[in-house]
């Protein structure tokens, strides 16, 4: 009785295994038509545009429910269309001055927010105030700061010290037309204009506790705290979507279609995005259809691949690249990755890699080829400096260093006056807990170095984020990795922080070169995109010879989506511009 | 009694202070720009590190932000969770519901199965039911949960597509978002039905028979070992034989006389199920089916160095561990008269 039992037992699970279901394939018809639904790895931080400064963030702030006054124009890093402006300005219609400091941007009428008022220019005027004025520390103010005002910050040591009277200065209104008024020619500004005017209603904020827009109060406003802002969890702007709820609990944020808005409405009447950490569940709920789109990291993309009714756009050449630094001048203090602190075959001096034969000898000594095929899955190419592939000024012509184990050795073999080669040397690589590809590029750096010659040891060690910055920030790794994404599309993006000696990993690695600021300061000041592509050519030439750490890789990004989404492009810059391409929800649909 | 409870009561704000109080301890093996990371999404923020220390005193010693979180929490603010974007109290308030809807309908079924799966299996001693409940329960015990949860959700909802991850499926969630249905508990199944919504009673049944039998195949496992050893000793004492030989029937003597003395060590073990491990349990269950409960929370804020969730978190894990405990005492003297005596 009980062994017939269970024979009917395990032949129904065999039927239903049979039987079952199944994924929705790729005849399958889209499942909620109307309903875009995206699983993302991470959740938003806030919803204001003048304080989100992450990736998830920016995805539901631009260009789905705050607009610019122009952008990019489809897949073009280069070229724009207006959106809130009716002209994009340009030496030749007269609306950039001559000189270079004066950005006209004539504003569309009848454009309404959300909650139902009509923009006007002055709300365009005070969303540019608001957002350089409310400047939280580690936002992205700095952007319109930098071009308008000539400082990053509205602080110095803590204290305000940018005035309201400058800001005002900046930016006017004449007319329908708002105007900017540069502290400085800034070759990139409308390149940041695309991407970081978001336009808010000046009444909306102010009737919710915000800024009014007044000389008076705005210091009151400045650094806030993520929770003090009524904008952070509410929205208002133009865009063809608007906020109907953001439910932190289950981490999903709700947008529905603004049937009032301004160009023909979007196709579809509602999107999701929810934020699922674990891939096994987002993988099957796009096979299932339950997603349209899901985040995928590069080890994972095999699991997705050749799913059925499921495309996967790839190669997609994203303005990001890694890198690796090293330390000229080290912090020895209580630090264990220096060794003895000495040139005696158990540590390293705290000025190593002010030696520029070491710092050669590891740019030689790093199997780019390796790096790319193991730990980024043949999905990057090498750069041959800071300003990658996409950008304005890159030459494919420009030399790189190759993997070679002979130049290498020769190079060491001239380090330190010809010593180091015969006393040897030990540190050891960090690179975060969890980061398989920099994992992956410090062992290689390890095992090719250490074959060179058995006096020289290399060891890696893991440590978690946290720790990592702390370190970094204190100049106590000798040699660490970064990864950068553009903010905008343009090569100042990446010269300033990556070759600036103010930039942010120059200062942590104690690199600095006087005629690189000069010609990083000259390329952003200029306006002909000629002389700019000249100057940072020359930059690129300069970080060759300097070598200031190894540009290891600039990956290429993909994105996964069911085959029923139509209506996407690609455009490096469109949120989220990370591994997996962003896309512009407003054109997408479903069939 | 009353004294009893009253005393376990009044024991309740000081474990919780010494829990608290040891975090903030821990805190001192942190450095204030570790802290900092949970203000820094990326690398671009690396500069303001030094104004967020300053901004959030991170670089204050920690019997001085603990003394500050103190009169904080005493003027009844828990302070502001950066992992759930919002005030601690909410999040907790938040996460809450769906964490007891999925403890109250697995502790329902753990109970259940555990003490039947147990009792039969001591009662029919290396028979068939004993072997299974054997193989089950071993193979639940020593069964990664996460490796569990995810086969169940590959099997039921990648192949076969029954129960998909989450509280709802979009049409149900959207709907109990709309003005149509009105929210009196947070327990998606129990507002359904008190909305009269039986679809979305249905949906939110679906939606918890993975997680529930995630953490019920984990946690039962040992409920049935303790539950059979309990039943086992009993039925060899003389008294069960006693009760044996009168003539007693044999559904007689198990459940009214055998039963009740082998729940003595259940009761321990069913409250240390309910209150600590089905908190470990729910946060990996909670993970794998994308289900919004305090323990995915909990974890996320402790990977995030989010003190004032940490500490929330725990003031509440804690509460918790401490009112498990007394009801475990209560449920005792209801059991046994002799520990009600004493």
């Amino acid at each position: 009785m009980t062994q017939r039992a269970l024979a009917w037992g395990m032949a129904l699970v065999l039927a239903a295994l049979g039987f079952g279901a199944g994924a929705q394939g790729s005849e399958a018809p889209a499942k909620n038509p109307d309903t875009l639904v995206y699983l993302s790895f991470s959740e938003p931080q806030s919803l204001d545009p003048a304080y989100a400064y992450d990736i998830p963030s920016e995805m539901i702030i631009w260009p789905t429910v705050y607009e610019t006054l122009i952008t990019y124009n489809g897949s073009s890093t280069s070229s724009y269309v207006p959106v809130l402006a009716t002209q994009v300005p340009s030496l030749a219609n007269g609306l950039i001055s001559k000189d270079g400091l004066t950005y006209a941007f004539p504003i569309r009428q009848g454009v309404k927010f959300h909650d139902g008022s009509v923009m006007t220019p002055e709300d365009v005027r005070y969303s540019i105030l608001r957002f350089m004025l409310q400047d939280r520390d580690g936002g992205p103010s700095w952007l319109l700061l930098t071009p308008l005002l000539g400082r990053d910050s509205t602080r110095e040591k803590g204290k305000i010290v940018a005035t309201y009277e400058q800001a005002a200065k900046a930016v006017t209104v004449s007319g329908n037309t708002v105007v900017f008024h540069l502290a400085h020619p800034y070759g990139a500004f409308l390149s940041i204009i695309a991407a970081w005017s978001f336009v808010t209603s000046k009444a909306w904020a102010a009737a919710h506790g915000d800024w009014d827009g007044s000389p008076a109060t705005w210091q009151k406003y400045n650094n806030p705290k993520l929770q003090d802002r009524y904008a952070f969890d509410h929205m208002d702007g133009t865009g063809p979507f608007k906020l109907q709820s953001w439910d932190r609990q289950a981490k999903q944020i709700i947008l529905v279609r603004n049937d009032a808005y301004w160009r023909p409405r979007a196709r579809l009447a509602r999107l999701v995005v929810r934020t699922v950490e674990e891939f096994t569940t987002r993988r099957l709920a796009l096979a299932q259809g339950d997603a349209d789109i899901i985040e995928v990291s590069r080890p994972d993309q095999s699991k997705v691949t050749g799913m059925p009714g499921v495309t996967i756009r790839d190669d997609l050449p994203m303005l990001q690249i890694q890198a690796v630094y090293f330390t000229q001048k080290i912090d020895m203090t209580a630090n264990p990755d220096v060794g003895s602190g000495k040139l005696d075959g158990n540590g390293i001096p705290p000025d190593f890699f002010s030696d520029i034969h070491v710092r050669r000898a590891f740019v030689y000594a790093f199997d780019y080829g390796a790096f790319i095929r193991d730990a980024l899955r043949g999905k990057a190419v090498q750069p041959n400096g800071p300003i990658v592939a996409g950008l304005l000024g890159y030459d494919p012509t420009l030399p790189k260093y190759a993997f070679s184990r002979d130049r290498a050795v020769a190079e060491f073999k001239q380090a330190w006056g010809g010593k180091l080669w015969d006393t040897g040397f030990k540190l050891t690589q960090i690179y975060n807990t969890g980061n398989v590809a920099r994992q992956v590029g410090s062992q290689i750096i390890k095992d090719v170095v250490e074959s060179l010659n058995p006096k020289f040891k290399i060891d890696v060690r893991a440590i978690p984020f946290p720790s990592l910055l702390q370190l970094t920030i204190a100049n106590k790794v000798p040699v660490w990795w970064i990864t950068w994404t553009a903010d905008y599309p343009d090569p100042d993006d990446f010269a300033q922080p990556l070759l600036a000696s103010n930039g942010d990993f120059p200062k942590r690695a104690a690199y600095s070169n006087p005629e690189a600021d000069r010609l990083i300061k000259e390329a952003a000041q200029a306006v002909d995109p000629e002389k700019r592509k000249s100057l940072y050519q020359q930059l690129s030439k300069i970080a060759y010879a300097d070598v200031p750490g190894i540009f290891a890789a600039q990956p290429t990004a993909f994105i996964v989506m069911r085959s029923w989404v139509h209506g996407w492009y690609f455009n490096p810059i469109l949120p989220p511009p990370g591994q997996n391409a962003g896309a512009n929800f407003y054109l997408l649909y479903k069939q | 009694m009353a004294a009893f409870i009253l005393r376990r009561l009044l024991l309740l704000p000081l474990v919780v202070l010494g829990l608290t109080m040891l975090i903030f301890a821990l805190l001192q093996f942190l450095s204030p720009e570790m802290r900092a990371s949970l203000y820094i999404n990326d690398p671009k923020q690396l500069n303001a590190v030094p104004d967020i220390i300053a901004k959030y005193h991170l670089d204050r010693p920690a019997y001085v932000q603990f003394w500050d979180w103190l009169m904080q929490v005493l003027r009844g603010d828990l302070g502001w969770s950066e992992t759930a974007r919002e005030p601690v109290a909410d999040a907790i308030r938040g996460f809450l519901p769906a964490t007891i809807e999925l403890s109250l309908y697995s502790f329902a079924v753990i109970l259940t199965v555990g003490i039947w799966l147990g009792t039969q299996s001591a009662v029919h001693k290396d028979r068939w039911i004993d072997h299974l409940s054997r193989i089950t329960s071993i193979s639940g015990a020593s069964l990664p949960i996460f490796v569990w949860g995810l086969v169940l959700l590959m099997l039921f909802y990648g192949h076969f597509g029954w129960f998909g991850p989450g509280r709802l499926s979009l049409a149900a969630d959207l709907f109990v978002r709309s003005p149509q249905f009105r929210s009196y508990t947070g327990l998606i199944t129990i507002d359904a039905a008190l909305n009269g919504r039986w679809w979305i009673l249905i949906d939110g049944l679906r939606h918890l028979v993975l997680p529930v039998a995630t953490l019920t195949y984990y946690l039962t496992a040992v409920l049935v070992r303790v539950t059979r050893s309990a039943m086992l000793e009993t039925l060899r004492t003389d008294y069960v034989r006693t009760a044996q030989a009168k003539g007693l029937a044999r559904h007689v003597v198990v459940d009214k006389h055998a039963r009740r003395n082998a729940l003595i060590p259940v009761i321990t073990i069913a409250s240390y199920l309910l209150f600590a491990n089905l908190l470990v349990g729910v946060v990996v269950t909670e993970t794998i089916f994308n289900y919004p409960g305090i323990g995915r929370w909990g974890v996320g804020a402790t990977q995030q160095l989010d003190v004032p969730s940490v500490a929330g978190f725990a003031l509440f894990s804690g509460g918790l561990l401490v009112l498990g405990n007394l009801c475990a005492d209560v449920l005792y003297a209801l059991v046994d008269p002799r520990i009600r005596l004493q």
